[in-house]
């Protein structure tokens, strides 16, 4: 039955995809700015000829419902098209930057559970607390800091001053990873690359943050706020008076039912982790698929730009769908 | 009891990770301790591809000439000096025959002759030559008709009207290997790319880093450019570090040893570092306010225009602004090139003189002059200081910041934009590559593309092209002179300056000089021990 449920939203998602690319294909076309001409750059010594041929090439000389036809039709092959600019196929060049973006998006999360949901345990746990206070000011920073000045900030306190991690990039060459997957801590893990896996972590570590402090944040002020409203529970004073320790009550008692609204957000993170990381991508050259897309943008390149937007769709909708059914899991009385 | 035991094993094992990552690392220089002689690049921007014919990008170009030399190159002064070519000599006002130097060989170790020069270059002009897709640098070639092989090690290139600036255009044009590409295909080419460059390519993803070690068979260069032999680092990374500030902390770090594109009010702090050394050079963007005369009528007068020139204070603009590191340009070239005027000396900042040809254009002070000033975010600053400037003799100007990319249409269809400040690149330094987009009247897509200011002299248009089909240099000068003059008279823009080219090295870098045109090759560049 569940798995029924699971197919139906699956299919349900299809309509919603066709609807994303044709909005997005209408979007990159109305906006003002010709790719042939933008590629041309601001130089002279530009043929018409060579131009005309160009357009011819990438079909802009057709009428708009021909592009359109073209476009879907390749979608329904499953062809995303070529870049105009990198002349390569789109498919692949969303398949070689989103392993990046999805270690970036991973290494995130782990960062931001690994601070939040302590935090937010505690803070409860011991509520009006100096710590308390402390960490829910630093929650309250953690949400208001701008990535890209937190970013920086990072790089200039952890990479200039104090040469304890790189300032930007994946791995530095000289490591000589052998690439599998394309996600460098399993690729490291695979080929036995212990020094690659160390680096790859490096790298990791402070576009993780970055990324994750935000939500981080977000959580850790979740996971207070429910575990204060469990706390109140009559089955948690039931609980301490059989006698049980402290740590039994909190951690399984009261955390589990605390942490279902938590699972919530931390699962729909997981799409605003792929879709938001494009600031975070730019500030530490991070190769993914964040920084492709805005490059493409600016150089209105519509196949890259429309192929990419779907990946980004679907990873948004499946991550929805995701959080639906981890709900279900860890609240048996809903359904999907 | 055993989920606990998961839960603290995993936080150990996570605490364990990143503690690891903390406590075990060292300094972040780790490549340089590893490879004492890796020379590492930050780029600005991705690199778009690795075959020397599917591109326009000055990104793009850098890394390529890197692992591919040309006929010719051009030294950090700008002048065409031969590399793969051993002399060169115009037969007639259409043709000329290159001699190619023999015992050179690509990077698979075939030899390169007259067929891979026939080659690239037809690769270049026939439409659908690259696999089925056209070269975007056709226009690069100006009216080259074809290129023929004459015996292994000599080559004729005919075109179809003299075309003078060609050898200056030359540098941009890279020989790739004839039975390689035929052999594997374009796209294989382009993944697997062999010139005959100092550099092979190792490793590349284009917008991450892209690895190259020393080609020890290198035949050694231009003969004009010290020291002739191969490279001297074992290999060359060049990262892209889209960010400046990222750019310049991994400069600081140690992470990289050059930078491109220092903005100017970074400098001073770099200065400051004994580890770094900042290096600037004349650029080769000429900047300018265009006034369309077909949008604001007011700017049909050539009174107006000049007085708009006469406003404006571009050498203390240069000085507050830029930090001091901008050329100003005085007329429509940039200082230092092919032909350039000397006796144009620019407008003096002169706000009387200024109200007085406004007020005999019907203007005084200012009145009835109100227009929108457009520009892109990264010339905001100079724009709004141009502003001040006009807004003091009672002007009433407003700035309006877009993204190039939405602007530029605009300015292409006209009828809405009266005034735009904006930039226009002019790596030959030859006046025609930057008149024939700025100046000439505007007639389809090409001629007059970026003549925003809708300027129409049938005067200059006819000498202009006059000069165009002239070969005999001192001619050419000449005209060009006279074609200077006439635009600084008629005014169709407000000139202004010339950015230079700031790049910063570690100071472990030697024999590194940036060059006009934004290019770094590696080619003579080592380092200290």
């Amino acid at each position: 039955m569940r798995l029924a449920r699971v197919l139906e939203r699956v299919f349900v998602a299809i309509p919603v995809m066709l609807g994303v690319a044709i909005i997005v294909f209408f979007f990159m076309r109305l906006s003002p700015g010709d790719p042939v001409d933008l590629m041309m750059g601001e130089a002279g010594s530009v043929s018409p000829r060579e131009m005309e041929a160009l357009a011819r090439e990438f079909r802009l000389d057709e009428p708009l419902h021909m592009q359109l036809y073209h476009f879907l039709a390749g979608l329904l092959r499953g062809d995303l098209g070529n870049s105009f600019v990198k002349r390569k196929p789109v498919a692949r060049l969303v398949r070689e930057h989103l392993p990046a973006t999805v270690e970036l998006a991973i290494g995130a999360l782990v960062i931001a559970l690994v601070i939040a949901i302590p935090i937010g345990i505690i803070s409860a746990v011991k509520q009006h607390s100096i710590l308390d206070r402390v960490s829910m000011a630093g929650a309250f920073l953690g949400i208001s800091m701008p990535a890209f000045w937190m970013g920086i900030v990072l790089i200039l306190v952890f990479s200039v001053y104090w040469h304890v991690f790189p300032s930007h990039g994946r791995l530095p060459f000289a490591v000589g990873l052998k690439t599998i997957t394309g996600f460098y801590t399993i690729d490291s893990i695979l080929t036995g690359n212990w020094s690659a896996l160390a680096s790859t972590l490096k790298h990791l570590f402070l576009p993780s943050l970055t990324l994750g402090a935000g939500t981080a944040a977000t959580i850790a002020r979740m996971t207070r706020s429910s575990m204060l409203e469990v706390l109140r529970q009559d089955y948690i004073v039931l609980a301490r008076a059989k006698g049980l320790t402290e740590y039994a009550v909190v951690v399984k008692h009261a955390l589990r039912n605390a942490l279902i609204p938590t699972v919530t957000i931390v699962a729909l993170q997981i799409g605003t982790f792929l879709g938001g990381n494009m600031i975070v991508e730019t500030v530490f050259g991070w190769p993914g698929l964040g920084r492709l897309v805005v490059d493409a943008i600016q150089r209105r390149d519509f196949p890259l730009v429309q192929g990419a937007v779907i990946v980004y769709a679907l990873t948004f909708v499946m991550a929805n769908l995701l959080a639906d059914i981890i709900y279900t899991f860890v609240n048996p009385k809903i359904e999907l | 009891m055993d989920r606990k035991w998961l839960i603290v094993v995993a936080f150990v094992l996570i605490a364990a990770l990143f503690g690891g990552v903390l406590g075990g690392c060292g300094p972040a220089d780790e490549v340089e301790e590893e490879e004492p002689k890796t020379l590492i690049v930050g780029l600005a921007q991705s690199v778009l591809t690795l075959d020397p014919a599917m591109h326009r990008d000055r990104t793009s170009e850098t890394v390529i000439r890197n692992m591919f030399d040309g006929l010719v190159t051009r030294t950090t002064s700008m002048d065409i000096v031969p590399e793969i070519a051993e002399s060169y000599t115009q037969l007639t006002p259409t043709e000329w025959e290159f001699k190619i130097r023999e015992g050179i060989t690509f990077h698979n170790g075939d030899p390169l002759t007259a067929d891979d020069v026939e080659f690239t270059f037809m690769r270049i002009l026939t439409e659908g030559a690259v696999d089925g897709q056209s070269s975007p640098r056709k226009g690069l070639l100006g009216s080259l008709l074809k290129v023929e092989k004459t015996d292994d090690y000599t080559v004729l290139f005919t075109f179809e009207e003299p075309w003078p600036i060609f050898l200056r255009m030359l540098p941009h044009q890279q020989i790739v290997p004839k039975n390689y590409i035929e052999e594997h295909g374009s796209d294989y080419f382009a993944e697997n790319p062999i010139g005959a460059g100092p550099f092979k390519l190792v490793e590349a993803a284009l917008d991450e880093k892209i690895v190259m070690e020393r080609f020890e068979d290198y035949y050694g260069g231009s003969p004009e450019i010290p020291p002739v032999g191969p490279a001297q680092v074992d290999t060359a990374i060049f990262e892209v570090i889209p960010e400046t500030s990222t750019r310049i902390a991994a400069l600081q770090a140690g992470d990289v040893h050059i930078i491109a594109n220092v903005p100017t009010h970074m400098v001073d702090q770099l200065e400051a570092d004994p580890n770094i050394a900042v290096k600037t050079c004349t650029g080769t963007n000429f900047f300018s306010v265009s006034l369309d005369m077909e949008v604001y009528e007011p700017f049909n007068d050539v009174r107006v225009r000049k007085a708009l020139n006469h406003a404006v204070d571009v050498d203390e603009i240069i000085a507050t602004v830029m930090d001091g590191l901008a050329i100003r340009c005085p007329g429509p070239c940039i200082p230092g090139s092919f032909g350039y005027n000397e006796a144009i000396t620019g407008y003096d900042y002169d706000p009387e003189k200024a109200k007085e040809l406004l007020a005999e254009a019907g203007y005084p002070e200012g009145e009835g002059l109100s227009f929108v000033l457009d520009t892109q975010d990264a010339h905001k600053d100079t724009a709004e200081a141009i502003v001040q400037y006009l807004e003091e003799v009672g002007i009433d100007v407003s700035v309006r910041v877009w993204d190039w990319g939405v602007l530029k249409p605009l300015l292409d269809e006209g009828g809405e934009r009266a005034a735009v400040f904006s930039s226009w690149g002019n790596s030959t330094m030859e006046p025609h590559d930057l008149f024939e987009p700025k100046f000439v009247s505007k007639l389809d897509d090409v001629l007059g593309r970026g003549n925003y200011s809708r300027y129409s002299n049938p005067e200059f248009d006819e000498l202009f092209f006059e000069t165009t089909v002239l070969i005999d240099d001192n001619e050419r000068i000449a005209n060009y002179k006279i074609l200077q003059e006439m635009l600084f008279e008629d005014a169709p823009v407000i000139f202004v300056y010339t950015p230079m080219v700031v790049e910063a090295c570690s100071a472990q870098v030697e024999r590194w000089e940036p060059s006009p045109d934004g290019r770094i090759n590696l080619h003579r560049v080592g380092l200290k021990e």
